[in-house]
């Protein structure tokens, strides 16, 4: 146990002695890899520790307390509530302590005024469920129900459906903040008063820092508590049905509908996201990739490769479907009224419907999120750009062209141009990049293609969402700033003064270059004097 | 990428490394799935992870540890035996990783504590007192060899040739024997003339879920034997974790499929489920209840028959030829809810973790054994959500289960009834 002694105990007499372990069997059960998100990649390998100690803190001033304890002894230490973020979410140095908050599962509910209070131990789809059963409804993130539901509104937090309500920035309310130095910053409402209803509170709006694009993984502090706004929803249930692994929600489709259409062309997809956007129309529509119907068939890993091995560039290249989901929310009439202009879009674009299964498993208490691992073994999703639809179709077409020159290792796709869709009721598109690969397989091509899309972006001016702790902070902070490193790194200074908030982020990406020999002949940027503190 | 030789062999830990390998720390093994999720509370299916909440004690956590201790990067420790045997092997992770993954988790914490057994430092000392038990006095809890039989009713005298052998197992010989009498009334109600084994023994599920892999093997081959001698067609179980033994275990440990045992293994609920539909036997008397099933893990998810495989695995993990897996969609769950919902009176109301997602009692599999805090604190987390359907009692389908519900009960005091299926379908029969 390299956490003294003396630290230890004190920190002890904090959680109680049940609540802490540097026993070495407890510290390998929360080793990142080497399955899981990113895992099996060199960062994995090579950034990621074995904790040198767990805590579970179970109120917000146990958390304070722990905090200021690792400022004391100078330990460093990692927030981690479910883990699922893979390597970037664990230790990633010796004998860190990892703060286990999965005890601070705290739920409120205020139907009236449409919002939850949780701890960050609590996951969505328990929200969801709680909501659901109360006429209400929140995003559950692509990452899936398993997720912590904090972790998921300060980093990712989006599917199709949020293209009726957009990115979970805005649904961030009244939030408690304990900073890496154990002060408690009390954001929106809650900075006046004991009710975390409303996001907006004194002086500037912290919720850019908390989250910037897509969060910082925990090197900023530790979220103890958040009020979600949610939405209101339609009356019927959606009801469970069958047994695992055929679980599914069937939908009451006189008020939810998803309906797949077959499209003559990409464009035509396009133009139908922009016609349901200006008829305001749609709960969810996005491009679905033929690679997703090949999980859907597939019962088995070796039945989905027998099957994909069927495709190929022609057969990807012609593959245009688009899924929509129709929500009734204020009547039966309101479903029948879009369902009859969304056919009529579809019809002057010259697509048509398909059957479709009264059923969801993937969005609503999106419960599949895993099977992504099914097929390889690997995965990661090495980009995601937010900004316009017009924006995100090439992204994906570029990355498809540049992906070729790293497969294998990557998994053959037949030049797949990855999945766009539309948010904000049209305003925004999103397309994401999701690569696959064998983790016995040598994975250093795919360490190259993750940096590579990097430069790609900044070569093509794309709008990436993957910046500093994702990334090397001086290869796109420059380009995206062009201070953009200089200002997250006097953030990070001022909020932790010792560096020891999940250090190395958010240098962490620059660091694995410098120590991953396979990386270096890709290091043509000027990068950053790691500081010594680290 | 040169394919490697793979088997589901138990024995060797290396078998599951490729699993322990992909383990993506989803979690699926510890919460119910998640189109299921009730909501905030009753949302876990492990309870080892729900109790212990280090991730080392969830699947995710034994699958690196079993990886490090597999490759020798982690030495044994009083803290990583209780981690292995903390765990009611209940099948609840195996079935939420098959929901996405397809790993074979069960069989990986089997091989782990078979390993562990291998290397001399399994399993817990409670453990070999049982194997002590079974070795000297054939059950394992130590009671006179010679009492076995006496739970047999006054007057009630099994055949001795029959189609039906009825394996009464140790529990419902020695501790619940109000199982065994219920059973045989049945089989005598509904005419079904049946025997017992001439000189019946433990049936290993304790040595075989700790790892004591020579022990049960030993047993397996004496007990599949001995029924192959009384030419009996379908052996029937009242006790779910012997039926896994019979149908699943005996199997696996002998390297056969399930299909060549030689004779049928059916639980009762099985068996009476059978008859209710052909109208042979009809619960007609009333029984003015509002009870709760309870699926014993064994009867349910881990019931799947076994059939052995041995291929070999390459790129993206494609394992050939073709393997079937076992992901407990086809436990037996349907036929005891239709059982008790044909009984007049009855009203059936489901817990919130029901069938796949049951939440275990914590007794079987050398549990409550080891960890009788552990087995009690499990049973008093089902009990709370049987009070939360506002059930009159529970019902389950296995000694073990109903025992270890009924010591939670009478800890906490109340008024629940604690009932084995068997009993209450009896009282529903019986003339």
């Amino acid at each position: 146990m390299a956490i003294s002694k003396e630290a230890y105990k004190v920190l002890e007499s904090i959680v109680g002695a049940e609540y802490i372990s540097a026993d070495p069997t407890i510290c390998e059960g929360y080793r990142a890899g080497p399955g899981g998100y990113e895992c099996g990649l060199g960062y994995e390998r090579v950034m990621t520790k074995v904790p040198g100690c767990v805590i579970m803190p179970r109120t917000t001033e146990e958390v304070q307390k722990i905090v200021k304890v690792c400022n004391r002894y100078k330990i460093p230490f990692v927030p981690y509530s479910t883990g699922w973020y893979g390597a970037r979410s664990h230790p990633h140095v010796a004998d860190e302590l990892l703060i286990d908050l999965k005890r601070m599962d705290d739920f409120e509910i205020d139907d009236k005024h449409l919002y939850a209070v949780v701890g960050p131990g609590v996951i969505y789809s328990q929200l969801q469920e709680e909501a659901m059963r109360r006429g209400m409804y929140i995003i559950v993130g692509g990452g899936g129900s398993q997720v912590s539901a904090i972790a998921n509104m300060i980093g990712d937090g989006w599917s199709p459906l949020s293209y009726r309500i957009g990115l979970p920035h805005r649904r961030i309310l009244g939030t408690e903040l304990v900073l890496p130095d154990g002060e408690i910053v009390l954001m929106g409402s809650l900075a006046l008063q004991d009710d975390p209803f409303w996001g907006d509170g004194l002086g500037p709006d912290l919720r850019g820092l908390l989250r910037g694009f897509t969060g910082h993984r925990g090197c900023l502090g530790i979220v103890t508590k958040m009020a979600i706004k949610l939405m209101p929803f339609q009356p019927e249930r959606l009801e469970p049905t069958g047994i695992s692994p055929h679980t599914t929600l069937q939908l009451p489709t006189n008020r939810v509908r998803w309906i797949n259409f077959t499209m003559p062309s990409r464009d035509s997809m396009k133009e139908a996201m922009f016609e349901m956007a200006k008829a305001e129309i749609g709960a969810g529509v996005t491009k679905v990739p033929l690679f997703w119907r090949a999980i859907a068939k597939a019962r088995s890993k070796e039945e989905f490769w027998e099957l994909w091995s069927k495709e190929s560039e022609e057969t990807i290249s012609n593959f245009h479907v688009l899924r929509v989901l129709l929500v009734g929310f204020a009547s039966e009439e309101q479903l029948e009224y879009e369902e009859q202009v969304l056919m009529d879009i579809i019809a002057e674009l010259g697509g048509e419907a398909r059957r479709t299964r009264p059923s969801d498993e993937s969005w609503f208490k999106n419960a599949d999120s895993a099977g992504m691992w099914l097929m390889c073994g690997g995965y990661v999703s090495v980009d995601y750009v937010i900004e316009t639809i017009e924006h995100a179709i090439p992204h994906g077409e570029n990355y498809a062209k540049l992906k070729r020159k790293f497969t294998p290792p990557l998994m053959p796709d037949y030049g797949d141009p990855g999945w766009f869709q539309s948010f904000e009721l049209g305003h925004q598109g999103y397309s994401e990049f999701l690569v696959y690969w064998d983790p016995d397989e040598n994975t250093d091509g795919v360490d190259h293609f993750y940096l590579e899309t990097s430069k790609e972006n900044i070569r093509k001016r794309f709008y990436t969402s993957l910046l500093g702790p994702h990334q090397p902070l001086y290869l796109t902070g420059p380009a995206y700033g062009p201070n953009y490193h200089k200002w997250l790194l006097a953030v990070k200074n001022e909020f932790d003064p010792n560096f020891v908030c999940h250090p190395p982020v958010p240098l962490a990406h620059d660091e694995f270059v410098e120590r991953a020999e396979w990386m270096k002949p890709l290091k043509d940027w000027e990068g950053p004097e790691i500081a010594p503190k680290l | 990428m040169p394919k490697k030789k793979v088997s589901l062999d138990v024995t060797q830990v290396e078998n599951f490394i490729f699993d322990m390998n992909r383990c993506i720390k989803c979690k699926g093994c510890t919460w119910v799935d998640h189109i299921y999720m009730p909501g905030i509370k009753f949302s876990t299916r492990c309870p080892s992870a729900t109790r212990y909440l280090f991730d080392s004690y969830g699947a995710y956590g034994k699958m690196r540890i079993g990886l490090a201790l597999a490759e020798g990067k982690l030495d044994y420790s009083d803290k990583l035996l209780e981690i292995l045997y903390a765990c009611t092997l209940c099948g609840a992770c195996d079935v939420g990783c098959k929901r996405n993954l397809d790993l074979e988790i069960e069989l990986t914490l089997e091989a782990i504590r078979i390993k562990a057994v291998k290397d001399g430092k399994g399993p817990m000392p409670e453990h070999k007192k049982i194997a002590n038990n079974i070795a000297t006095k054939h059950n394992s809890f130590g009671a006179p060899h010679e009492n076995r039989r006496k739970w047999l009713p006054e007057g009630m005298k099994p055949a001795s040739k029959a189609e039906v052998l009825y394996f009464v197992g140790c529990s419902a010989s020695y501790t619940n024997p109000e199982i065994a009498q219920a059973t045989v009334k049945i089989l005598n109600a509904s005419g079904t003339p049946f025997m017992l084994m001439p000189d019946e023994w433990c049936c290993g599920n304790a040595l075989y879920s700790v790892g004591m892999m020579g022990e049960a093997q030993a047993l397996a081959r004496r007990n599949v034997e001995a029924v192959k001698q009384t030419g009996a067609t379908t052996l029937l179980t009242s006790c779910a974790e012997g039926y896994r033994m019979w149908k699943v275990d005996y199997p696996k440990i002998l390297n056969m499929s399930t299909a060549d045992l030689g004779f049928r293994v059916v639980h009762l609920v099985e068996y009476v489920d059978e008859l209710i539909k052909k109208g042979t036997l009809k619960p007609t008397k009333r029984v003015d209840l509002r009870l709760t099933y309870h699926d014993s893990c064994s009867l349910s998810r881990l019931s799947e028959p076994w059939v052995p495989w041995e291929g070999e695995r390459g790129l993206w993990g494609v394992v050939a030829p073709p393997l079937e897996r076992r992901r407990g969609a086809n436990g037996v769950y349907q036929q005891p809810r239709d059982i008790l919902s044909s009984i007049p009176g009855v009203e059936l109301v489901e817990m919130p973790r029901m069938r796949e997602n049951a939440f275990c009692c914590g007794a079987g599999r050398g549990t409550k054994e080891a960890f009788p805090d552990f087995a009690l604190w499990a049973a008093r987390q089902r009990l709370e959500e049987v009070k939360e359907v506002g059930a009159e009692a529970v019902v389950s389908a296995c000694p073990w289960c109903k025992d270890n519900f009924a010591q939670a009960v009478k800890k906490n005091g109340g008024n629940l009834k604690v009932l084995d299926i068997s009993e209450l379908i009896l009282a529903s029969v019986e003339v």
